[in-house]
């Protein structure tokens, strides 16, 4: 793999297993190898695209294209079925923010796992701690068992984790979401910093926010890449095609 | 290398594993007042039992031992079953419980087994020094073997590891093992020389209960730790094999699960 590349990704396809029964899992465990349990469901069928060391590419795609899925394979939760993925650095996923925390820790004892889940150090964590500490802005409640959190600190704390993990490629994908303004903001402000100088792949359906931060844009079909290119290229196609898409679908109840 | 893989990924996830055992114990004993010190009073209480009991109540069953020795033998026995029968139980149900580390983060699974087996033997090292202080208080001598205790102690863990993950995998198919788990262990304690010795039983039964991994632990530990005398070697290095043939399987299982398990659980 060329080292300009930090992603690459060749042919992937990812099909999950659909039982109809529930012990069919087990079943499928002891013996898959006389017979096989499950239908196949492919979420990917083939997707090959490239990201450059300090690319900032977004994918776009309509709900259940595939694009949460493709998320978990670069980060390495799930394998591909077919296909293989090359990720090149540490990668800093921030999907869902703040699930895996402990209610009755703090703050500060869970950015210790968080960041150790991350990869980092005791030692290097503990150096970060107040980095990641007025990152989140929380005040006292740093110090205070998690379940005093409101569901906005919850994604502070998280995202300021992942922003001081010291990340070479950051996978966000829709967190921006939660939070109040004040926050989104911020978290946007770290994300255009960091792709001067690291590699960002983002999930979102904010389109105008895509157009701004990105250099590339990936749009997902299908569990296929459709398009690749500039942002103003792709998004506008992308648009066009989901309005005419809804026209159909209108002219067809009006008909029906 | 396939021997030491398992090794080589534990060590690269050190920080984690670390990290989460300390919380493990940091949530369990930060609304308590006392601590530490429930910690030791549970295993202090049961060995103060089986020792008044086996004098005062019932001191035929001890079979010529003086019920002080007894009572210890009965307590180590205690210590390495309840060690894999907590994590034999718990063990289907831990992916589950983890489940949002799995699905929603990068989080290695495979750690989960070190996490819960060091947990669990740092519960029975609280027992087991809680039985050395009563040991010199009753008896005032130790038998200088103890030191070798570690050496059953490495394959003992090795066996829990492989086991824990196998279990943890299959677990996560389907919660009918759990129930298998939590239904079948408390039986295997009859199964297992915890109150009784290998010799005790007829001779024809012998041969089958040494096939009971646990139940040779718990002889050779008993042997170091009371006795005083060393266990045969080629007990001790089969059981070393086996175990380390357990530890082996289970990771490759699990390893060989783990993708499906993300899709399934």
């Amino acid at each position: 793999m060329s080292s300009e590349n930090a992603i690459v990704v060749s042919h992937v396809g990812k099909a999950f297993q659909l039982y109809m029964r529930r012990n069919d899992q087990l079943m499928q465990a002891l013996f898959g190898w006389i017979k096989t349990f499950y239908k196949q469901h492919w979420v990917l069928k083939d997707v090959t695209f490239e990201v450059k060391k300090g690319e900032c590419v977004g994918i776009i795609g309509r709900n259940g294209a595939g694009k949460t899925t493709l998320l978990q394979l670069l980060c390495g939760i799930t394998r591909p079925t077919k296909g293989s993925i090359a990720v090149n650095g540490r990668v800093a996923p921030i999907l869902a923010l703040g699930s895996g925390f402990d209610g009755t820790l703090s703050g500060r004892e869970n950015a210790m796992i968080a960041a150790a889940i991350l990869g980092l150090k005791r030692n290097e964590t503990l150096a970060k701690m107040p980095a990641i500490e007025a990152f989140a802005e929380i005040g006292m409640f740093f110090d205070q068992p998690m379940k005093l959190y409101s569901s906005g600190m919850i994604a502070r704390l998280a995202f300021a984790v992942c922003a001081n993990a010291d990340a070479d490629i950051l996978i966000v994908d829709e967190a921006l979401s939660v939070g109040d303004e004040a926050f989104a903001k911020k978290c946007e402000d770290f994300i255009d910093e960091f792709a001067k100088r690291g590699t960002i792949l983002v999930v979102s359906h904010g389109l105008d926010y895509l157009k701004d931060l990105c250099d590339r844009v990936i749009w997902i079909d299908a569990g296929a890449v459709r398009e690749i290119g500039p942002p103003n290229d792709v998004i506008p196609a992308y648009v066009a095609t989901v309005r005419k898409d809804e026209e159909d679908e209108a002219a067809a109840t009006v008909g029906g | 290398m396939i021997l030491t893989e398992p090794f080589e990924r534990a060590w690269h996830h050190r920080e984690l594993i670390r990290a989460v055992v300390r919380r493990e114990f940091i949530s369990r004993f930060r609304d308590t007042m006392l601590g530490w010190v429930w910690a030791i009073f549970a295993p202090l209480a049961m060995l103060l039992a089986y020792t008044t009991i086996f004098s005062v109540a019932a001191p035929m069953v001890a079979q010529g031992q003086s019920t002080v020795d007894y009572a210890a033998a009965s307590f180590v026995g205690l210590i390495l079953f309840n060690t894999f029968a907590e994590l034999a139980a718990r063990a289907p149900t831990l992916l589950h419980e983890h489940v949002y580390f799995i699905k929603r983060s990068i989080f290695p699974g495979e750690t989960i087994a070190w996490t819960s087996v060091a947990r669990a033997l740092i519960y029975a090292a609280i027992s087991f020094g809680t039985l050395i202080v009563v040991r010199l208080v009753t008896v005032h001598y130790l038998q200088w073997t103890i030191l070798l205790a570690p050496l059953v102690l490495i394959p003992f863990t090795l066996f829990l590891l492989g086991m824990t993950w196998f279990l943890m995998a299959l677990g996560a198919f389907t919660k009918d093992v759990s129930y298998l788990m939590v239904a079948v262990v408390p039986l295997m304690m009859f199964g297992t020389p915890v109150f009784f010795t290998i010799e005790q039983l007829p001779a024809n039964l012998q041969p089958w209960a040494k096939l009971n991994l646990v139940g040779d632990f718990i002889a050779m530990m008993r042997d170091l730790v009371i006795n005083g005398k060393l266990p045969s070697l080629p007990m001790y290095l089969a059981c070393f094999v086996v175990s380390y043939a357990v530890f082996l399987l289970g990771y490759r299982f699990y390893n060989e699960y783990k993708s499906v398990i993300v899709d399934v659980i």
